[in-house]
């Protein structure tokens, strides 16, 4: 590493923009605190760069190796400064052209390209120090326009993704994404790929970020651009994901949004003639998405998420599949559930809510955790499921022991019984 | 527990301006009208706004204005509907909202409102419903609501309406407590509350309380003093605040204060922000600790300002 005087700021900036342009392929940015300069430098086996060596320490504002840049958090303060001020500058300068260029003057479109030029790679800088400085992505979207290749929207969703990989929650580097995604869909012919390294990212991001609401949001929005091959794919695909991921709520909206997808897909079809196997088909992917639950729950003890997936699946069965409207039915080809189906669901669920009952003299609060979402699971059938046929029977004999577990476990939840029971 | 350190939170807010080289304070710089209308507002709150310079405000925050009509998180910066809410409210604050020209600021609102009735947050055209509370708040404020397409707005919202009785940002989007607050708040300032399923949604939002009594924003994660007002306010506006433990709610808030130096944090121990000093003193607004002015759970503004506004 070269030293970099302190009390230029704007050399710091020179420095920066210049390790990047030396390498386009810089897959990952971070900030770190200057003691873990040196534990950096002797975790790489690889011997001391002349470039590290010829500083110590307390010069150091980059690390760069491997395509991995960090930059000091000593130095984020007068590097921000430096950038936003080139940034700002570079935009001024944007604008006169422009204004030259209306005024009618001549010979001002390569000016205009140059000071284009400048605006991207200024709010380059700015944004790997500050990720959701809005005018900065908005002037990108800007000049992009100015000449819209596919190439340079290809090179956006890069360049948001370094931002994602320092600041995953970014909500302007995901909504840049969304921007370039709409842009290009019209004529696009390998959109479905791009769908699918986006919902690849999101579950790599998802990875280190857990429980990430803007990344889980995007993948939920690219729902709508997938096909319905996709959207089967991505319920399988994702399946082992979840499975090692069942505090993560995201991921299980993320199935219940690709379900009811699905059954869009099923109900836009009808009409033709061949919707029973898919009917089928979707039957069951719903039964082995219910026992799966039911599987982790029993392996997972008191995981709030899992329940109320399950929340989601019972009353997605009932609403989508016990339709009473006999016209409906017709019209997608499908035989409501029966009653007899109902009872042997509602048993399930008596059962499985027993069996979270076992240990009920234990303290751990995991314990304590399943038999509070076990009870309210079935606060939740009471209330969807009363007005089947069945549910009395099923019901009756057991409303007593619910209310028995609620009054130990929850009966700060005591109005919901109240309120449930009360027509 | 103590007290609410109310004479150290206005301390802490004031002496935020003057750390203009904190880390945090540089790279927020583009948001700085939004935390100038979280940070007054609390002064309000606690009865102190008299403390803040009036005019030096109104004339920075008319400074932020875009010739489009919207204003930008700060000088400089592009409009977008979030900062020109911000704008408004600082202005509403202050009793100066006739320093605008109103039309100018609701046509740059009304042309964010897109076909579907769904709001873009600015040009650029990312939709989400929190644009559409914004939109809806802020128009509202300018006493022009009926300039744009109530009912498409309200379908739109109600479109985003989850099994589970919470709302996301689109359709099909997971529920958020910060969401919910955006689409209760629009549906009540529209008179719309009767597409809530309030059992049900009550029902989700009192599940946010976790043992130690603060809240949380989604399933599984860890309780944040933010949720105070996003949950609070929520439960407030479809009458079902009796569904939570209040006397807990109150105590987690008051252990998140900084209280040496003033402010509040997420939760206890962690460092203290402006953000969460409104959503912790909010939050006690809303629960009725002494002293402190009522809180309108949908305009975010203190109720005496709401009412100057519509009872003029």
């Amino acid at each position: 590493m070269e030293e970099v005087s302190q009390a230029d700021p704007s050399h710091l900036l020179q420095y920066l923009d210049s390790i990047l342009d030396s390498d386009p392929f810089i897959n990952e940015v971070g900030f770190i605190h200057p003691s873990q300069f040196l534990a950096l430098n002797e975790e790489a086996a690889a011997p001391v760069s002349e470039e590290l060596s010829a500083a110590n320490s307390s010069d150091m504002v980059f690390w760069h190796r491997d395509h991995k840049l960090g930059i000091s958090t000593q130095y984020l303060v007068p590097l921000y400064k430096a950038a936003k001020c080139a940034f700002m500058a570079a935009v001024g300068r944007y604008n006169d052209s422009n204004l030259s260029a209306e005024s009618g003057e001549k010979n001002v479109s390569s000016l205009q390209d140059l000071c284009a030029v400048q605006v991207m790679k200024r709010s380059r800088a700015l944004l790997l120090l500050t990720s959701d400085f809005g005018t900065a992505w908005n002037y990108r979207k800007l000049m992009i326009l100015r000449e819209p290749h596919v190439s340079t929207y290809m090179d956006e969703l890069g360049f948001s993704k370094l931002v994602l990989s320092y600041s995953p929650k970014s909500e302007c580097a995901w909504s840049h994404r969304r921007w370039v995604i709409k842009k290009i869909s019209g004529n696009c012919l390998n959109l479905q790929e791009i769908v699918e390294n986006e919902s690849d990212l999101v579950k790599l991001i998802a990875e280190k970020s857990k429980m990430n609401y803007r990344a889980w949001n995007h993948r939920c929005w690219l729902v709508s651009y997938m096909s319905s091959e996709q959207v089967k794919h991505e319920i399988t695909s994702s399946r082992v994901w979840a499975g090692l991921n069942v505090a993560d709520n995201s991921c299980f909206h993320y199935r219940s949004r690709l379900m009811l997808r699905m059954l869009e897909g099923l109900r836009t079809k009808q009409g033709s003639k061949a919707v029973s196997s898919d009917n089928a088909e979707y039957y069951k992917i719903y039964k082995e998405e219910l026992d799966w639950n039911e599987t982790l729950i029993k392996r997972y003890i008191g995981r709030e998420a899992l329940w109320l997936y399950r929340r989601f699946l019972s009353l997605f069965w009932v609403d989508q599949f016990a339709i009473v409207d006999a016209d409906a039915l017709a019209h997608i080809n499908q035989t409501p559930i029966s009653t007899g189906e109902i009872k042997t669901f509602l048993d399930n669920e008596v059962q499985l809510f027993y069996s979270c009952q076992g240990y009920s003299n234990n303290d751990f609060e995991d314990y304590q955790a399943q038999a509070t979402f076990s009870a309210t699971y079935m606060l939740w059938i009471t209330r969807h499921f009363s007005q089947y046929a069945g549910f009395e029977l099923i019901m009756k004999l057991r409303l007593r022991d619910l209310q028995e577990v609620l009054d130990k476990y929850c009966p700060e939840r005591s109005f919901l019984w109240d309120f449930l029971r009360t027509p | 527990m103590g007290e609410l350190e109310a004479d150290k939170h206005v301390r802490y807010i004031m002496e935020v301006e003057k750390r203009k080289d904190d880390f945090e304070y540089v790279v927020t710089e583009h948001l700085r009208i939004n935390g100038a209308y979280w940070g007054l507002t609390t002064i309000d709150i606690l009865g102190k706004l008299d403390v803040a310079d009036k005019e030096e405000v109104v004339s920075w925050v008319m400074k932020c204005q875009h010739e489009s009509g919207g204003f930008g998180g700060n000088i400089g910066h592009d409009p977008h509907l979030v900062t020109t809410l911000n704008a408004v409210q600082i202005l509403a604050l202050f009793d100066s909202i006739n320093v605008l020209d109103i039309d100018k600021v609701s046509n740059y609102i009304v042309g964010l409102q897109n076909e579907d009735g769904s709001f873009s947050g600015d040009i650029w055209g990312e939709i989400d419903t929190r644009f559409s509370y914004v939109a809806i708040c802020c128009i509202s404020l300018l006493r022009c609501l009926d300039k744009i397409n109530v009912e498409k707005a309200v379908n739109y919202i109600v479109s985003c309406k989850n099994l589970d009785g919470g709302f996301g940002c689109i359709p099909g989007a997971e529920s958020h407590a910060g969401q919910i607050f955006c689409c209760v708040g629009a549906l009540a300032i529209t008179g719309c509350l009767h597409h809530v399923d309030k059992d049900l949604l009550g029902w989700w939002l009192c599940e946010r309380q976790v043992k130690s009594g603060g809240l949380n924003g989604r399933p599984e994660k860890l309780p944040d003093v933010c949720y105070s007002w996003w949950v609070l306010s929520s439960l407030t506006m479809i009458d079902r605040v009796h569904w939570i433990d209040k006397e807990k709610l109150l105590r987690f808030i008051l252990d998140c204060q900084d209280k040496e130096n003033g402010g509040i944090s997420d939760r206890p121990d962690d460092a203290v922000d402006v953000f969460h000093t409104y959503f912790g003193v909010a939050g006690l607004s809303l629960l009725e600790y002494p002293k402190l002015k009522a809180i309108d759970p949908a305009y975010a503004l203190p109720v005496d300002v709401v009412n100057r506004i519509f009872f003029k």
